[in-house]
């Protein structure tokens, strides 16, 4: 039930600035450790200081969205076909995360891959990890070595998911809709008509904020909403009458306002240009890379005792996968 | 885990120990399930994750027990509940006789309680049993270990579950013949077989074996056929056993002892197709709670202690309030050895 969900109480903001803020908030925390720790000299980064190799905000948003897009482009081609619901979840995962966590602290590539797994296994699409990880396009070694990454982070994930572990997805009442309207909206001859524009609106606005903002509900509404007004349907009748929201003016134009934000983000989402991707992943390689180690403290809240051999190893590993391994 | 305080063990979970403890800050007592992870090849356990699920997304209710924390710890977590001084298992096994009917009533009525909420959360339990039904020291019966907890979606006829859920005795028969689809009738079988148990004083099925454990239910219900249980063919195990005909034993001398009512009710609990099984919240409403003896309030309820220990007197000396003062001090001479000189 959404109304009890965690979703609701403690994962949908009232805002895109206290997303902003929190996204800032994560990116200052970093730095401040790096800082802190001396790896990194204090200093303005117009100085030419070395804090000037750490990604702000803006440039970790653009990670996560590179990411976000290489996660839905990885669930959508997995074997055994993914449902939707499981990709809906390791998406909304992965936004969580980066929510209160810095891409410099976590590497995304491994987060968005143990997205994957954590939503496979609570939304109880059984497959065994090592059908997980052959999907990775890998020799059995290196798939091995992603699963004890994935592995490793696993804990991690659920910890600053807070332990919070079900997704509602719109794609739920997104047929729920369909069913009321074939039900009690005869104005509409065939509501299927609009399945094709609603379910690639759903797929824009899964790239978006959208999740973190409004309800599986609204969303999956709007999605139908949109897809009418493109065919040149009004349905307002059905807000007014059918879902009873013509006493009910607050409630009216605060869904309105949302519907209104929602085609908006959209409308504004601009997938990250491949080049700006390439130099930021560059620097993001440096944020990890052993000399820097700047997410040294992270490796015994994974769970290793001996960090050497960690440093030594993930080194190679990283070194032995990278993006380009996942079958497109 | 700093905020607790560890003061004993209570006993060992699916996934791991349970501890009790002591929040320090608060003084409350609570039940510590650690969950370890030794870095099993599929990561953490689908049962912790399917408890932590079930309890994180439901408002309270007072008959299931409340997750109350969940925190990381070493190289695991541990779930933190709220402490139950023991279970149902136990009032069954360290009562004497069978218990009153008033008595019998209040646990169905706050077992059919909780099982209405999970059904109406949209969670099967899929592992009722006496030990799953935990005691509160006031006597309240909450449902408690939902590792086997699924949440259930009406539209998804695809899904397929695994069958291999629920302790064989509470096990529902289209379970026993290999189903991969069912739904919240599993649980309800289970309460069944329990509300039994609690007429009788002992298990209804107790079989030893998954095929004995089906020869049990026959024997009762009579060989199930096409006419009483028409899906019964297409389960997958259905075809690859057969029994001798056997005709249904009445309930009523199953459970000699029950009443009218009582009978009637678990026999609608206990029939094959389980779509015919009557719902919780249906089953709440049924006369037999509603005619006397009326279900005993809760503080009317045996509370064993934990381990089967008979409840022992809390004080060596009684006290009374008209008793002369000098009786009640303790004797000098006796303490004598122990002063110190003053």
């Amino acid at each position: 039930m959404y109304h009890s969900s965690t979703q609701r109480r403690h994962w949908t903001f009232r805002s895109e600035e206290e997303l902003s803020r929190r996204r800032a908030d994560a990116n200052r925390r970093f730095r401040c450790k790096a800082v802190a720790n001396g790896k990194v000299p204090d200093g303005p980064p117009e100085g030419g200081g070395r804090l000037f190799c750490l990604p702000p905000p803006h440039e970790e948003l653009t990670i996560c969205k590179y990411y976000e897009k290489r996660l839905l482009d990885f669930c959508s081609v997995f074997k055994p076909v993914m449902p939707r619901s499981v990709m809906g979840s390791a998406c909304m995962y992965f936004k969580r995360f980066y929510l209160n966590n810095s891409v410099m602290e976590y590497h995304p590539r491994v987060i968005m891959l143990t997205c994957a797994f954590l939503a496979c296994k609570v939304d109880e699409f059984n497959v065994s990890s090592a059908q997980f990880v052959g999907n990775l396009r890998e020799s059995p070694l290196g798939q091995e070595k992603a699963l004890e990454q994935i592995l490793e982070y696993e804990l991690l994930l659920i910890q600053q998911l807070n332990f919070h572990l079900i997704v509602h997805n719109p794609y739920r009442p997104f047929e729920g809709f369909l069913i009321d309207l074939k039900t009690r909206y005869p104005l509409l001859e065939n509501p299927e008509t609009l399945r094709k524009t609603a379910d690639d609106f759903l797929s824009r606005v899964a790239l978006t904020d959208a999740c973190l903002l409004y309800t599986p509900s609204q969303i999956a509404l709007t999605a139908i909403l949109s897809s009418a007004s493109r065919a040149g349907i009004s349905m307002e009748s059905y807000l007014s009458e059918s879902l009873m929201l013509k006493e009910n003016k607050a409630s009216l134009s605060q869904l309105l306002d949302g519907m209104k934000c929602m085609k908006n983000l959209v409308k504004k989402y601009e997938p990250p240009h491949l080049e700006e991707v390439a130099v930021l992943k560059q620097k993001l390689e440096k944020c990890h890379s052993p000399e820097l180690a700047l997410n040294a403290n992270t490796k015994k809240r994974k769970g290793y005792e001996d960090d050497e051999y960690f440093t030594k190893k993930s080194k190679i590993e990283e070194d032995e996968w990278t993006d380009d391994d996942f079958i497109e | 885990m700093d905020q607790y305080s560890i003061l004993g063990r209570i006993g060992e979970g699916a996934h791991g120990i349970v501890f009790k403890a002591k929040n320090i800050e608060t003084g409350e007592t609570v039940a510590l399930k650690k969950v370890a992870l030794h870095k099993p090849k599929d990561g953490i356990p689908n049962q912790a994750l399917r408890e932590i699920k079930a309890l994180q997304e439901i408002e309270e209710n007072q008959h299931v027990v409340k997750l109350m924390d969940v925190f990381p710890h070493g190289t695991g977590f541990v779930l933190v509940f709220e402490y139950m001084l023991s279970d149902l298992s136990e009032v069954i096994r360290n009562s004497e006789q069978p218990l009153a009917d008033a008595q019998v009533k209040s646990y169905m009525l706050m077992l059919l309680k909780g099982v209405e909420f999970c059904h109406a959360n949209s969670i099967m339990h899929r592992d009722l049993k006496p030990a799953n039904l935990l005691i509160s020291s006031t006597g309240q019966l909450k449902i408690a270990d939902f590792g086997l907890a699924r949440i259930f979606t009406r539209d998804d006829e695809d899904r397929l579950y695994s069958h291999q859920v629920a302790t064989r005795w509470y096990r529902a028969p289209e379970l026993l013949y290999g189903a991969r689809k069912y739904d919240e009738g599993v649980d309800l079988w289970a309460v069944g077989c329990i509300f039994a148990e609690l007429l009788n004083n002992s298990p209804l099925f107790p079989g030893v074996n998954d095929i004995e454990q089906l020869c049990c239910v026959l024997r009762v219900l009579g060989t199930p056929n096409q006419k009483i249980w028409p899906e019964s063919v297409e389960l997958p195990d259905y075809k690859k056993i057969s029994f001798k005909e056997k005709l249904p034993i009445p309930l009523e001398q199953v459970v000699p002892d029950a009443s009218p009512q009582a009978v009637q009710l678990l026999k609608q609990f206990l029939v094959y197709p389980s779509k015919q099984r009557v719902r919780a919240a249906q089953a709440l409403l049924h006369p037999y709670f509603f005619t006397p003896p009326l279900p005993a309030h809760h503080s009317e309820l045996p509370i064993p202690q934990r381990g089967g220990k008979k409840t022992c007197p809390q004080h060596q000396r009684e006290f009374h309030v008209e008793q002369p003062l000098e009786e009640a001090l303790v004797d000098r001479e006796l303490i004598a050895p122990y002063l110190m000189d003053f």
